[in-house]
């Protein structure tokens, strides 16, 4: 029997610590995709996710299903992202340790995707990461949301909470301001846009 | 970007949006499908939008396999996922602050590596932010933050070990889910040790493969800046040689001239 999220979370309040890893198994992905595209690495991402988590289970019994869980959830993770973006703004550059054999621990890497594949992925994705990166963090976080997690206007207007105008506007300038700086990253896409494709014709 | 010709009756900008993602009602798309056969620039801004989304689409996330089942170690993989649990929650407290100190201790060593090979030679540099000029400049601060993760380190360890302290008063925290009864402490103990081996040999495995990148990237910047220079190299022989070619000439000249003078004195 496939339980929903609310459900889940009933069951979890009244003790059941399996449903809550049902819960962490159906959401980790998204909430990890959401917190890479929003701060752009790896590794903080991957502490965000569990962090998110970590608060959703503490913060569970305040949990009213006022809104939809998923809507709760990404509330708690972009709330962390802008606070590991704040934090991250004012951290100093250290200097790295001089006794590290740098060619004799790449030789002895093994990765699973070879260093070329993922050299061609880093190009590939790297312009459309500096372009995001010159985003303002509320147009940022519009479009992380529409374009990765299919929310609606609406639901972006709670999560974030402001007005539907507002997040239209704001994914608006931010793919415009995308557009002038991937053209300049050069490389041009075809639309995949199926509704545009089919309308406009 | 804009086409000030465009004369669409109500909000151009979030039309065109609500219309991209196909998040409009129905009266208001059909509004806009009428004037997008009328209006080129808006066709040509949709057109241009789309695209962006299309780059966009191709943005992925690194590859990562959901905690359940990558980090579940193999004494647990015969598990039904009903009885399966996160392994956050199965490895105590104590052994989730060792693994985040060590992974913390690991990470800060070489995070954010960065090395540059230029006109002053080859540096290296690692930290947890932006490079320098992408940042708002850091503010003058004490010497203890030439070691920021320390202080990370310090308020991880400090919340874990209230995490602890919580665990052993209240019976249904994280840590005290995983202790059962009716497992013995040593399989426990085995079970904790592998896990936290397994995450460690995790960590060390990313660590690793991002370094590995770094210094791929490191020589291909190596090698472009080699071809440069070998420009500059041949650039500034060429010239030489046309700058001693030229004394040549002018001493060839003025040995004619010598020779000239000489021959007419006789």
């Amino acid at each position: 029997m496939t339980w929903t999220d609310e459900e889940l979370v009933a069951r979890s309040i009244s003790g059941d610590a399996d449903s809550f890893n049902e819960l962490i198994r159906r959401w980790e992905r998204p909430i990890y995709a959401l917190a890479y595209r929003t701060i752009g690495r790896e590794e903080d991402a991957r502490d965000v996710c569990q962090e998110t988590f970590l608060r959703a289970f503490r913060a569970l019994q305040g949990f009213r299903g006022q809104a939809k869980f998923s809507s709760w959830l990404y509330r708690i993770a972009l709330n962390l992202c802008h606070d590991w973006i704040r934090r991250e703004r004012r951290t100093p550059v250290v200097q790295a340790p001089e006794d590290v054999d740098l060619m004799a621990l790449a030789a002895a890497a093994g990765p699973s995707e070879s260093v070329e594949d993922l050299l061609a992925r880093k190009d590939l994705t790297r312009a459309v990461e500096r372009a995001m990166a010159l985003l303002p963090d509320e147009q940022r976080t519009a479009i992380v949301l529409k374009e990765y997690h299919d929310l609606t206007f609406q639901e972006i207007a709670d999560l974030v909470g402001c007005p539907l105008s507002t997040v239209k506007t704001r994914l608006y300038q931010g793919l415009t301001v995308l557009r002038r700086e991937l053209a300049k990253s050069g490389g041009s896409e075809r639309p995949r846009l199926r509704s545009v494709a089919g309308r406009t014709s | 970007m804009r086409d000030t010709h465009c004369d669409y009756s109500g909000d151009r900008d979030e039309a065109l949006v609500a219309y991209l993602y196909d998040d409009i009602d129905p009266a208001a798309r059909a509004l806009f499908d009428a004037h997008l056969t009328t209006c080129a620039a808006c066709r040509d801004e949709l057109s241009g939008l789309a695209g962006v989304r299309a780059r966009l689409g191709r943005w992925l996330p690194p590859e990562r396999q959901p905690a359940a089942a990558s980090r579940s170690s193999p004494a647990t993989s015969h598990q039904s996922p009903a009885t399966r649990r996160t392994w956050w929650r199965e490895i105590p407290a104590w052994a989730q602050a060792a693994a985040a100190l060590l992974f913390l201790g690991v990470a800060a060593g070489i995070a954010n590596f960065d090395a540059r090979y230029d006109s002053s030679g080859l540096s290296v540099r690692t930290g947890w932010s932006k490079r320098a000029e992408s940042a708002v400049p850091a503010p003058v601060r004490g010497p203890e933050t030439n070691a920021p993760w320390r202080s990370d380190i310090a308020a991880l360890e400090q919340r874990l070990r209230a995490e602890i302290g919580r665990s052993n008063n209240a019976g249904t925290t994280l840590a005290s889910v995983a202790t059962r009864p009716d497992r013995p402490a040593a399989a426990l103990d085995a079970e904790t040790l592998g896990r936290v081996r397994s995450l460690i040999g995790d960590s060390e495995r990313r660590q690793q493969r991002e370094l590995a990148l770094r210094v791929a990237e490191i020589m291909r910047d190596v090698n472009a800046q080699r071809q440069a220079d070998l420009v500059k190299i041949d650039r500034s022989l060429g010239l030489m040689q046309n700058n001693a070619g030229m004394e040549v000439l002018k001493q060839r000249e003025l040995l004619n001239y010598v020779l000239r003078t000489s021959q007419r004195q006789r």
